[in-house]
């Protein structure tokens, strides 16, 4: 992990130092080793923050939406980041030519909170931890109180589990040696559970995990996805979903939402790694990929350029009501 | 008043207590603790492992609330539930926090009767905390482990059996039938607290904050702060001292109602003109950091945090409150 | 729960008395509104003072502030002079003599007039934020007021000769003498023989002078924020100039925390600030 980081560093600054882009978006430490921080780097002696660990949670083409449209921006990207950027540039978010991605192979992101929980360290106890160190199968937490040695597998972040894209497409240039597409889990083992329920159980599943939405928006904002500079649960009119956090407004924001992810999702994860409240909600939108697959025979980031479902048309459309 | 609780009698004297209130207490699902009021009788049925994720000022302010509800063409105040309430298990960061809230809703000329009718009929038990985790910063903003203002009985863990200080009216009636503690247990129970508080580092001093942030104003600093924020509502809505709300007409449901609101979101001070007195992250990330510790101060001559750790831990880009004061002030 | 009074969120039930049509172009109209109870009427005008804001209440639209465009000594009605904007406006601009509506106030704070008796008054109003300063005016024009100031001087600026509002009343004030009114446009028109160019250029021109006066200024951001500094040169220190300032608000009472600027609420501290008062606070309009 540690190689992994230096040529993640040297290519920043190298692009930095030769006017490539404005800007890299990668990690830094953060005050705690389990909390990386995004952090944008505009000078190329600045790079030696730079750091990348199975910590770093966020998936940073988020971050796209944030800069200004005129800044050449460098990006550290996973699978699902390189993926949901391809989604941006064909909704015309970006500039291909704008961007210049750094692609590293993943080997799955770590659950802090799992991380916490499996070391035993009790509420808060995160913060303990020193430093990390990632080799092969195990995690090793540095605490004062001592170390904690952890087996990987089990406290990967959940969609990372069933993740079948790990290395990233269609970049700049590739760091690291290639992780592989076998995911640890089947990649539609949740929407086969979720569909093995009768339609009752169902509803309470998805009442029970949306009771406790606190409607912070950290899943809208985490999302790279979700750019709209008024969302429609702001809208006023129409009401879809009412302001409080009543079974009714709770539902429709998650339903809505995950429809209107549809087609554009890259099964990052990053919704429930910024739930607060540790909602999970990935069952919603692995759904809509799997049907955008078997329906439509369309993946997410699967081909470079291709055209977003939704907001295509032609005459040979499957679809009767468009003609 | 000083009386013991031993925790064998914990379950019994919580029966007592909701013969005549709701008890509330921490309660655990899953991994998720929050504060519900018990309906079983047992120490089963509450955990004092952990502080609730969601803060308990929603006791008082609910996240969502119905203020009005149409009578013909009249708005008629919706009365809420009154009834006796006890808080057993809220943490001392949370009292205080309650307390420093009073100053907004009940401080001034107006008073929200919303607000202060349900303070009024709760009873906050507290638990001082004898193990402070390592995001609890409560000894830098000037509160403590034990910091009782805000509680009206707080306890403390020395062993087989709790200390309970009652320093409000309310707080003596609900002890009355215990025995009184010994010197020896007031003395353990004030070693135990001298201990938790040596034991917390102060990630910084509040020492001139004020002044400190007013300098930055203009600074580079906040741009620099602000770049991986998100500009969510997760630090705002788990924070117990954060009070900002909307008031939204919910036709549907023939109520006006409040919600929190966050001055993180972008339309929060947007004007019906368009323009945007906080236009971007930037200013609205300063708002967040002043209006904490600085604003607030000059209002209720407090800085309005009392170091829960709840949003160091909870950022989904992981911002540290602790470390965005350590920097403005070595900056400034 | 408790009475009226004691629920400050509580719209007090009000009835609209009287609207008209301000502008030509329809998009300013003045409402009038009538309470339904007397015991709010007597509190209401105990103590409403020019400058101070209410709430306006309409079920299903929400609330919106409003600056009180009417002077006490007028008539047991609250005037408001509204923009149609969005949708709260749309239903005000909607609604008839006999329709309801709620209102909350007199808040915030108003132009303190009464501390400075004796000295002359410059008012300074542009566009459809004139509204306060009308009520100002007329405040300032009961003859038992009247002679507890000095000269009373109105700078009005309209984009247009129908964008102004209150005409009849403009009119009558050309003829007073215990009120000198100057209204300009922006730009010379055929149909139009006052003065043209903007407020700010106009109140150079016009030079009044500083000594022993005040100046009450309220208008477009861009129209104070080059007015600001004619009166600077002037000569008016700035705990002589008074400006309202806006801001989106909710609760009106100081607690909901949006309406900010730094430690102070435009809502309860505010609308109106010396600019004194203003150059002590954080810069962030």
């Amino acid at each position: 992990m540690d190689e992994l980081a230096q040529a993640i560093r040297a290519e920043a600054a190298r692009l930095l130092a030769e006017d490539v882009v404005d800007v890299v978006i990668g990690f830094q430490a953060g005050s705690l080793a389990l909390r990386p921080q995004p952090a944008f780097f505009t000078d190329a002696s600045g790079v030696d923050t730079l750091i990348y660990n199975g910590f770093c949670q966020n998936n940073l083409a988020t971050y796209l939406a944030r800069r200004s449209r005129e800044e050449r921006v460098g990006i550290v990207c996973r699978g699902c980041e390189s993926r949901a950027i391809r989604v941006l540039v064909s909704e015309h978010r970006h500039d291909r030519e704008g961007l210049y991605l750094i692609g590293i192979p993943c080997e799955g992101i770590i659950d802090w909170r799992k991380a916490e929980r499996e070391a035993g360290l009790g509420p808060g106890g995160f913060a303990e931890v020193l430093s990390v160190s990632e080799q092969g199968d195990e995690v090793l937490l540095s605490t004062r109180r001592g170390e904690y040695r952890l087996q990987r597998e089990r406290v990967l972040h959940d969609s990372c589990k069933r993740c079948a894209y790990p290395d990233p497409v269609g970049t700049d240039i590739t760091l690291g040696e290639p992780a592989g597409a076998d995911a640890r889990e089947p990649r539609w083992g949740l929407v086969d559970a979720f569909e093995a329920l009768s339609p009752e159980e169902r509803y309470q599943s998805f009442v029970q995990e949306a009771e406790r939405c606190i409607r912070c928006y950290a899943c809208r904002e985490a999302c790279p996805m979700c750019y709209c500079t008024e969302c429609f649960v702001d809208y006023t009119t129409p009401r879809w979903a009412e302001s409080m956090i009543t079974p009714s407004g709770t539902h429709a924001w998650h339903i809505i939402r995950a429809f209107h992810q549809t087609g554009r999702c890259a099964s990052c994860g990053a919704c429930e790694r910024a739930c607060p409240m540790d909602i999970k909600m990935t069952y919603l939108t692995d759904k809509l990929d799997r049907d955008m697959l078997e329906q439509y025979d369309y993946e997410v980031g699967a081909a470079e350029g291709a055209p977003p479902p939704f907001a295509t048309f032609t005459l040979d459309d499957q679809d009767q009501f468009v003609r | 008043m000083i009386k013991i609780l031993p925790k064998a009698d914990l379950a019994t004297t919580i029966d007592q207590w909701r013969v005549e209130a709701t008890v509330y207490a921490p309660v655990r699902q899953e991994e998720v603790v929050g504060f519900q009021p018990l309906t079983g009788s047992g120490n089963g049925c509450f955990t004092l492992d952990a502080n609730s994720r969601y803060p308990p000022k929603s006791l008082f302010l609910p996240q969502s609330e119905a203020l009005f509800r149409v009578a013909g063409s009249d708005l008629e105040p919706v009365e809420g539930d009154l009834s006796e309430r006890i808080v057993f298990g809220i943490r001392p960061c949370d009292a205080r926090a309650c307390q420093l809230l009073d100053g907004v809703f009940a401080g001034t000329e107006y008073t929200d009767p919303y607000w202060s009718e349900k303070r009024r009929h709760t009873t906050l038990v507290a638990l001082g905390c004898t193990d402070p985790c390592e995001t609890c910063f409560c000894t830098a903003v000037g509160s403590g482990p034990f910091d009782s203002r805000g509680a009206d009985v707080m306890l403390t863990d020395i062993g087989e059996v709790y200390v309970a200080q009652a320093d409000t009216a309310q707080g003596e009636a609900l002890l009355s039938r215990l025995q009184d503690a010994s010197q020896e247990q007031i003395d353990a129970s004030s070693q135990a607290q001298a201990e938790a508080r040596a034991a917390m580092a102060r990630p910084f001093e509040l020492d001139g904050i004020r002044e400190t942030l007013y300098g930055l104003f203009d600074d580079e600093f906040w741009y620099d702060v602000q770049q991986p924020c998100l500009g969510c509502g997760v630090c705002t809505f788990l924070c117990p001292t954060c009070h900002c709300f909307d008031i939204v007409d919910e036709a549907q449901r023939g109520e006006r109602v409040r919600n929190w609101d966050t001055c993180m979101f972008q339309i929060y001070s947007q004007e019906a003109s368009g323009h945007n007195p906080r236009p971007t992250n930037v200013e609205r990330t300063r708002q967040r950091i002043m209006h904490k510790y600085a604003y607030f101060g000059e209002l209720y001559d407090e800085v309005g945090c009392t170091g829960c750790g709840r949003c160091v831990r909870y950022c989904p880009a992981g911002i540290d409150m602790r470390q965005i004061i350590r920097s403005s002030q070595s900056r400034g | 729960m408790e009475k009226s009074t004691q629920n400050p969120y509580q719209p007090m039930p009000m009835y609209i008395a009287r609207t008209a049509v301000e502008t030509e172009d329809h998009s300013l109209r003045s409402v009038e509104l009538a309470f339904q109870h007397d015991s709010d009427r007597e509190r209401f005008f105990s103590g409403y003072r020019p400058g101070q804001f209410c709430q306006l209440s309409i079920f299903g639209k929400g609330e919106a502030s409003f600056g009180v465009a009417s002077a006490a000594w007028e008539g047991s009605f609250v005037r408001f002079t509204i923009n149609k904007i969005g949708v709260f406006t749309k239903a005000i601009h909607g609604m008839q003599p006999g329709d309801p509506i709620g209102m909350r106030g007199a808040l915030g704070t108003w132009y303190p007039v009464e501390e400075w008796k004796g000295a002359d008054i410059v008012v300074i109003g542009g566009g459809y934020a004139f509204t306060t300063l009308y009520a100002l005016t007329k405040h300032l024009l009961d003859p038992k007021l009247r002679q507890e100031y000095g000269d009373l001087t109105v700078i009005y600026g309209a984009r247009e000769p129908g964008l102004f509002l209150y005409k009849p009343e403009m009119k009558m004030w050309s003829r007073r003498d215990d009120v000198t009114l100057f209204q300009t446009i922006d730009t010379p028109r055929e149909d139009w023989d006052g003065l043209t160019g903007y407020v700010p250029t106009v109140t150079k021109e016009l030079a009044p002078r500083a000594d022993n006066a005040v100046a009450f200024v309220c208008g477009p951001p861009v129209m104070i924020k080059f007015t600001l500094p004619v009166l600077n040169e002037l000569g008016f220190p700035p705990d002589r100039i008074y400006t309202s300032l806006e801001r989106r608000m909710k609760c009106g009472i100081g607690k909901c925390g949006r309406c900010n600027i730094g430690p102070k609420y435009v809502c309860k501290d505010g609308p109106v600030f010396s600019l004194a008062a203003l150059g002590e606070l954080p810069a962030e309009f």
